[in-house]
């Protein structure tokens, strides 16, 4: 099964204006494997995925595709490549249909009877003649994945697949991304949720603010999980993370959502509590909500962590 | 927003600037020129006075009627050139039934555009009405009262050297002398070669006032005072036109006199 | 999604790299699919049918006969100037809106529908896609044109008569020949039409927004004409696109003449040169963010 990089990316940047998107990412995804692009929002993933379809141009650095450049080979990069970019979109006054078989025109054709199969394999054959205007989310997240199918691809690059749906729809996108992992596509998706990463990705690469974070196998970034995080809310936030110094075996950081995070060991955790306390800060919740993957993906992207785990490491190929 | 904003607003400048260069480059340089119009309009005339005579029963060949003109833009001085709606072009022709006129031809009036395409229309009293009857009884419209033309803008620019005197008018309508009998007379001179000049014999009843003399540049209006005051009680004044340069009234005008 | 289907995938059946990538044919049906699917292209259409029926009716039916316009004087009474006339007035602003309500829009729809991110992740290059969309709407505009002048032509030689007709040097033009001038007048109104198509595109590309596409080319066609009609500017005529318009009057004068023809071509040409390779650069630079 392995027979080469899907996908090898050295060293990519992108700058919009004053902003640097992407900043010299290197990544490699091997043929066959399941690779997940993981991050906050704003962390590029989304402009990294772009630039490997063709629909932003990078600063510098190279992308190989299933071994092509886009400098050498045109268009011919996305041969055997499928995806989608955020939500597909479709045009709204033709049906479902009638937009697949424009965007097979595109393709140069597709084999007799597939349009048929994949609108099965993605549940939408009852509703492939509706206009695409009057479809639900879900629906056009489907008939993206069943357009994306039709191309018969070796590479499936999907941007946060499961955004923006129901749980039914993620619980059925997440199976329906293994199942054709397993039939040997290599796929490479984004999100910004951990849980959905650990289910189905072999390697990660952890993305923020437009740098590599962390690279590696899902296994290495388990032994690097510390314990369970808890989650404090205070009344005195800036106090609490002051006196969080006096820890140094906690981490404690501040969540977007205005809540402490605190990953440590338990009786740690119980003796910073004890501290605040004493110094009159009261406590309005407490709960341990995060798994330890979650907290290690909040410290890796949070921008007042102290240290960062950027070791990139060069990705295994996980035998299926 | 302020991008789209900013990049219109270059264009535009940048539009206006090759515009003035160009126009710069160019000067004053029209395809709308005096030879093309004349060209243009004896040969559009005579084709209409055919089609004209022809609703009348008569057979006619344009080449026949010899129509010539000399246009002038009123406007500008020794520039007949571009386009506007003051161009006079004095045309003569030959038509046994339609003699010219003293002066030797017809006053037309040109409005022309800068798409190289002109209106004209000319005195009644040479081209018609604006209906006529033809020879079934029916009314149509005259041909020749009003039309329309359009002439190659790269057309033959050499002069025709068609030239026609200008005409004098006596545009006053009555004399008004002032409390001491003297009174002054306006005349015109209208679109021609050189202008008018020569003298106007002057008389109030039998009474002789003595001539005054004249000499004005076409398009252009004077007043000419009397010689002599008026003798109390004349009722009226007559006026004798000797033209040196250009043409004038071939009789002896007569005006009332109003105190 | 149900668990016991399979994914159809590639390992079986298909070589890798087998993919035939399409010419320029499939992106061109699938432009013209869309269109058709469109009801804007369609109302223009039948608008280009069926008003001219309804312009004639009216003018027929006036007292007056609209002197200001070349041909007006004759209108009511001769079907080929009157032919000629809706000519005067279509090139005004109509012939460049009926162009732009396709070209103005082929491009900045799919920045309205988000839908570049889908296009252009098939196996059809942005180059290709662009010619693709450029040709459509060429062929548009020539349709469009077509109708218009058809229906203009028929209903004004049906309904007002087919008298012979008082060309611009003042001759007598037989029937015959009038039905032809009239026909060869209105199909020189194509290039600059043309040149119209390919400034609605730069405008489509370059502003992503399809009013601006639709509605830029006529407000700068009328303010070309006004322009083109001042006296002491007349050195820019040559310039700007809404003069070819005009350039049908050599073929109704006496003698014929014809070098405004070949002026106008030259400048629909180069008009079209400029704004196709301008916009062809600018989608082709573009990094596509939004979708």
């Amino acid at each position: 099964m392995n027979q080469g990089l899907a996908v090898e990316a050295t060293g990519v940047s992108k700058t919009f204006g004053s902003v640097r998107a992407v900043d010299d990412i290197t990544i490699r995804v091997a043929e066959g494997e399941v690779y997940g692009v993981l991050g906050p929002n704003g962390a590029g993933k989304t402009t990294f995925l772009r630039m490997l379809f063709g629909l932003i141009r990078p600063d510098a650095g190279t992308i190989r595709i299933l071994g092509r450049t886009w400098d050498e080979s045109g268009v011919a990069v996305l041969d055997e490549v499928a995806g989608f970019i955020e939500s597909p979109r479709f045009y709204p006054y033709l049906t479902g249909r009638q937009n697949l078989e424009g965007l097979a025109l595109l393709d140069g054709g597709h084999p007799p009877g597939l349009l048929e199969e994949v609108l099965e394999v993605v549940e939408m054959d009852d509703r492939a003649d509706e206009r695409v205007g009057g479809y639900s989310y879900g629906m056009r997240q489907r008939l993206g994945v069943a357009a994306s199918l039709l191309r018969t691809p070796r590479l499936l690059v999907l941007d946060e697949p499961a955004n923006g749906l129901d749980p039914a729809g993620i619980r059925d996108m997440r199976s329906l991304v293994k199942r054709l992992a397993d039939s040997g596509l290599t796929v490479l998706l984004s999100s910004h949720d951990m849980d959905e990463v650990e289910e189905i990705c072999d390697n990660v690469t952890i993305m923020k603010r437009g740098t590599v974070a962390f690279h590696g196998t899902i296994a290495h970034l388990r032994t690097m999980a510390p314990q369970p995080g808890h989650v404090l809310a205070t009344t005195d936030d800036v106090r609490a993370l002051e006196l969080a110094h006096q820890h140094p075996a906690l981490r404690v950081a501040r969540d977007p959502e205005a809540a402490l995070v605190v990953t440590g060991a338990r009786p740690a955790v119980s003796a910073y509590v004890a501290t605040l306390v004493r110094a009159d800060i009261d406590l309005l919740a407490f709960n341990q909500t995060q798994t330890p993957l979650e907290a290690l993906f909040f410290m890796l992207t949070d921008d007042t962590a102290h240290q960062t785990l950027a070791r990139p490491v060069e990705p295994t190929t996980v035998p299926r | 927003m302020r991008r789209t904003i900013l990049v219109v607003l270059a264009a535009l400048a940048v539009v206006v600037a090759l515009g003035a260069a160009v126009v710069a480059a160019n000067g004053d340089q029209s395809t709308v020129t005096r030879p093309r119009l004349e060209r243009s309009l004896t040969t559009t005339f005579s084709n209409l006075y055919v089609h004209k005579a022809a609703l009348q029963g008569r057979t006619l060949a344009p080449a026949s009627l010899h129509a010539q003109a000399m246009c002038d833009k009123a406007g500008a001085e020794n520039k007949d050139v571009g386009p506007g709606g003051d161009w006079n072009c004095l045309m003569s022709w030959t038509d046994p039934e339609v003699p010219m006129p003293p002066e030797g031809y017809g006053k037309f009036e040109l409005n022309v555009h800068s798409n190289d395409c002109y209106t004209a229309g000319g005195p009644s009293k040479l081209t018609g009405f604006l209906t006529m009857t033809d020879t079934r009884g029916k009314v149509v419209s005259n041909p020749v009262f009003e039309f329309d033309g359009c002439f190659d803008p790269d057309g033959d620019n050499t002069p025709t050297g068609v030239v026609f005197p200008s005409l004098l008018a006596i545009a006053s309508t009555t004399i008004t002398p002032d409390a001491d009998g003297r009174a002054g007379l306006q005349v015109t001179c209208g679109s021609g070669d050189q202008g008018c000049a020569g003298s106007i014999a002057v008389a109030a009843g039998d009474t002789e006032l003595g001539t005054v003399h004249f000499d004005l540049a076409e398009e252009s209006t004077g007043t000419l005072p009397l010689p002599a005051a008026l003798p109390a009680g004349a009722k009226e004044t007559t006026f004798s036109v000797t033209s040196t340069t250009g043409a004038g009234p071939t009789s002896p005008v007569t005006l009332p006199v109003q105190r | 999604m149900s668990a016991t289907t399979n994914a159809p995938v590639a390992t079986a059946g298909t070589t890798p790299g087998a993919r035939t990538r399409p010419g320029l044919v499939a992106p061109l049906r699938w432009e013209i699919r869309k269109l058709r699917a469109q009801l804007r292209a369609k109302a223009v259409l039948i608008g280009a049918l069926v008003l001219p029926v309804v312009v004639v009716v009216v003018i027929h039916g006036q007292s007056r006969p609209p002197k200001d316009t070349l041909f007006g004087r004759f209108a009511t009474v001769n079907g080929f100037a009157l032919a000629l006339l809706i000519l005067g007035f279509a090139a005004q602003w109509v012939l460049p809106l009926l162009t732009a309500v396709v070209a103005g829009d082929i491009f900045a729809g799919e920045d309205q529908h988000g839908t570049w991110k889908t296009v252009l992740t098939r196996s059809t290059s942005r180059a290709r896609l662009f010619w693709a969309k450029t040709l459509t709407a060429a062929g548009f505009a020539a349709i469009v044109l077509a109708v218009l002048a058809a229906s203009t032509i028929a209903s004004s030689v049906l309904i007002v008569g087919h008298e012979p007709l008082t060309g611009l040097s003042g001759q007598t033009i037989p029937a015959a020949e009038a039905l032809r001038l009239v026909a060869v007048s209105w199909a020189t109104m194509l290039p600059p039409m043309l040149g119209f198509t390919c400034l609605a595109i730069l405008l489509s590309v370059w502003s992503r927004n399809p009013a601006v596409g639709i509605a830029g080319p006529v407000v700068i066609g009328m303010v070309m004409q006004l322009v083109g009609a001042l006296g002491g500017v007349e050195a820019v005529r040559p310039f700007l696109l809404s003069t070819p318009f005009e350039a049908w009057h050599g073929l109704l004068a006496d003698p014929r003449f014809t070098g405004p023809l070949l002026d106008g071509l030259l400048t629909s040409a180069v008009w079209c040169a400029l704004s196709l390779t301008a916009a062809f650069t600018l989608l082709r630079r573009r990094d596509i963010t939004g979708g």
